[in-house]
């Protein structure tokens, strides 16, 4: 009879959610850049992310 | 009649398990955005990447990671990146893995990661200025163990753990320690999250085989 192959860290990484396919769709390379949009459309959907005092001091001096 | 038809040789590659490969997009995630500054590429497929199924640390990591991306651009990160970690002078965050091994100059790990990369048939390509000790480094190197690369089959699991906790174990866990407490750190908090969850995983994968 044939035994089974342990799977116990095969089993540990898949419920850790290891196996999805987000994250290898998040590190292909794609073209589409976001813009400055990006970051009003977050402060109106709070993420826990937050724009410091710094960015948008850049901000301000990227401005034409 | 008959018709010829030219054969190429085909090459296979064997597909990875998908958690394997999935570990293999980590190191490829956390090299992308610690060698240098995300591109607004990788930025973008974060911000558009679905979730991590599940309630674990690494899925709510995740999360924090592809919302901030939604409110991030490249400039603006590579801003964050160069405040973190190439200020003029002592950069806050140091990215080597001998700051936090303490290593002493005589016996410093980059003398031993030298002859390790070199037995493991990698180096540092020609147009890297940085030492081997650099950790978007080890994790491009990580990557290469886990998945392979074009002529080059994934190394076995016994070689990737002996790299990961000679290397990476100890210091990237107090890398992202240190990144995550630093008041420059905002998109990066994120980034930081995610790497400590992966590497929780990696070492605790790593003690079950």
């Amino acid at each position: 009879m044939k035994t089974a192959k342990p799977t116990n860290r095969r089993n540990f990484l898949l419920a850790a959610g290891l196996g999805g396919a987000g994250v290898a769709a998040a590190v292909v390379t794609g073209t589409r850049k976001p813009g400055r949009e990006k970051i009003a459309a977050a402060e109106a959907q709070p993420s826990g992310y937050h724009v410091t005092e710094h960015i948008q001091k850049y901000y301000k001096t990227t401005e034409i | 009649m008959s018709a010829q038809v030219a054969v190429a040789p085909v090459a296979m590659q064997r597909m990875l398990p998908p958690e394997e490969a999935a570990r293999g997009d980590f190191y490829a995630l956390l090299a992308g955005l610690f060698v240098t500054s995300p591109s607004g590429a990788l930025l973008a497929n974060l911000a558009a990447a679905g979730p991590i199924d599940g309630e674990s640390a690494l899925a709510r990591a995740w999360q924090g990671l592809v919302d901030a991306s939604k409110a991030m651009d490249a400039e603006a990160a590579a801003f964050e990146y160069d405040e973190l970690f190439a200020a003029v002078g002592k950069a806050p965050i140091s990215m080597y893995a001998g700051y936090y091994l303490g290593a002493p100059a005589i016996d410093h790990p980059r003398v031993r990661l030298q002859a390790d990369l070199a037995a493991l048939g990698l180096a540092r390509a020609g147009r890297v200025s940085e030492p081997e000790d650099h950790l978007g480094g080890l994790f491009e190197v990580m990557r290469v163990l886990v998945a392979g690369a074009p002529g080059r089959k994934p190394s076995p699991l016994a070689e990737q753990k002996r790299f990961y906790q000679a290397y990476l174990e100890q210091a990237a866990a107090a890398f992202f320690t240190a990144l995550a407490a630093a008041p420059q750190a905002n998109y990066y908090r994120h980034a930081a999250a995610v790497g400590a969850a992966f590497m929780a995983l990696e070492s605790q994968s790593f003690q079950l085989d």
